[in-house]
């Protein structure tokens, strides 16, 4: 194997880019032949591109780091700002979501009755399921921090039970929030307040799948030996993703749930 | 000045006293592996202890560490041989297929007669 004299990671040439590239450009393509010349191949084409680039190239990064010990300390301080810097931009991305209903709630229109919630739209009781849900997931944040010290106390089979703990409590979010978007009295078409209510927890709840997914990942990581207790920057990873989809749903609940009603 | 060691910014970082003395996460060492135990005859499989479940699996790691550093110059996508292969052709083939079939889709779509 070829040496190197600095403690970077120099990756080898990978597909996984292009072949994301290409993912977007059917799913946004798609998506335009979905609306308006009713096919759905391209989008799913797209889509199916899509999932088997992220595990791949995942995988490659599993591979790269676990396997062949190329996450040095310089090379996990760049993935840490990395995180980081992709949970800022979702900050960003939710912040214009809040914004869209911090506009049409503070100064309702007459066409909504010049209040809000407007005329006709009967909120869910923030006391509730939300309030279940706001539960659910405060007590998957503490299950997710035994599960990390567990870890870095070489605790194994806790690490275990407190992950699947905390998946199982973000699983009983989405299966909670499904059933309520079911009976919710209702849609998005029902104004702006349905727009903001769906499209912001609609968002939120999107999340809570792909911080389940990364979770489910790391547990099975886990299974397989690949954490160390002083090594396990996947699974901390997840745990920043777990707490800020967290922390998005206690701005959703106070906001729109509990204000907004 | 007392000091701690910043999970956040993989450094030394000012703090109190207490966090000196008594470092989060830090533990007596305390081996959760049972004792080396001598029989008579060699132990076999984890899976005849009564732990939980999550035993049955060995630690395969160092034998994936030897199998991906092996210096066959393969990139790490295609390292492991024929699964790493088909996964690849078969996402390239939906690729590239793919993306000359959204090309002529565009194409199609963007003429003003013909509606299809």
């Amino acid at each position: 194997m070829a040496h190197q004299m600095h403690a970077y990671h120099m990756v080898d040439p990978s597909p996984w880019p292009l072949t994301g590239a290409a993912a977007a450009l059917l799913m946004t393509s798609g998506l335009a032949m979905w609306f308006h010349h009713n096919s759905m191949l391209l989008m799913t084409l797209g889509l199916l591109i899509m999932l088997l680039t992220m595990f791949q190239w995942w995988r490659d990064v599993i591979r790269e780091g676990t396997f062949q010990g190329h996450h040095t300390p310089p090379v996990q301080k760049g993935l840490r700002y990395g995180m980081i810097l992709f949970i800022t931009s979702e900050v960003f991305f939710f912040i214009g979501f809040f914004w869209a209903f911090y506009h049409s709630s503070l100064a309702p229109t007459p066409e909504l009755g010049g209040c809000w919630p407007p005329t006709g739209i009967t909120p869910l009781n923030p006391f509730e399921v939300p309030l279940l849900n706001t539960a659910v997931l405060l007590a998957s944040g503490v299950t997710i921090t035994w599960t990390h010290h567990s870890l870095m106390e070489m605790n194994r089979n806790q690490t275990i039970q407190a992950l699947t703990i905390t998946i199982l409590l973000g699983l009983y979010f989405t299966a909670l929030q499904a059933m309520e978007y079911y009976e919710a009295p209702f849609t998005i078409a029902d104004g702006v307040y349905g727009s903001t209510f769906f499209v912001a927890t609609g968002f939120h709840g999107l999340h809570v799948i792909i911080g389940s997914t990364f979770l489910i990942v790391c547990l099975l990581r886990q299974i397989k030996f690949h954490f160390t207790s002083t090594h396990h920057f996947g699974f901390e990873a997840a745990a920043w993703y777990w707490h800020f989809v967290d922390v998005v749903w206690l701005f959703l609940y106070v906001s729109i749930y509990w204000w907004g009603s | 000045m007392y000091y701690k060691f910043s999970g956040f910014s993989q450094r030394l970082v000012g703090a109190v006293a207490a966090a000196a003395y008594a470092p989060q996460g830090l533990k007596p060492l305390a081996s959760t592996e049972s004792p080396a135990l001598i029989f008579g005859t060699p132990t076999k499989l984890a899976s005849d202890s009564p732990a939980a479940v999550s035993y049955l699996d060995k630690n395969k790691v160092p034998d994936l560490q030897k199998l991906f550093q092996k210096a066959d110059g393969l990139p790490v996508h295609l390292k492991r041989g024929v699964p790493d292969q088909l996964l690849y052709r078969t996402t390239m083939a939906l690729t590239i297929g793919g993306t000359i079939y959204c090309l002529i889709a565009l194409y199609m779509a963007s003429q003003p007669k013909s509606k299809k």
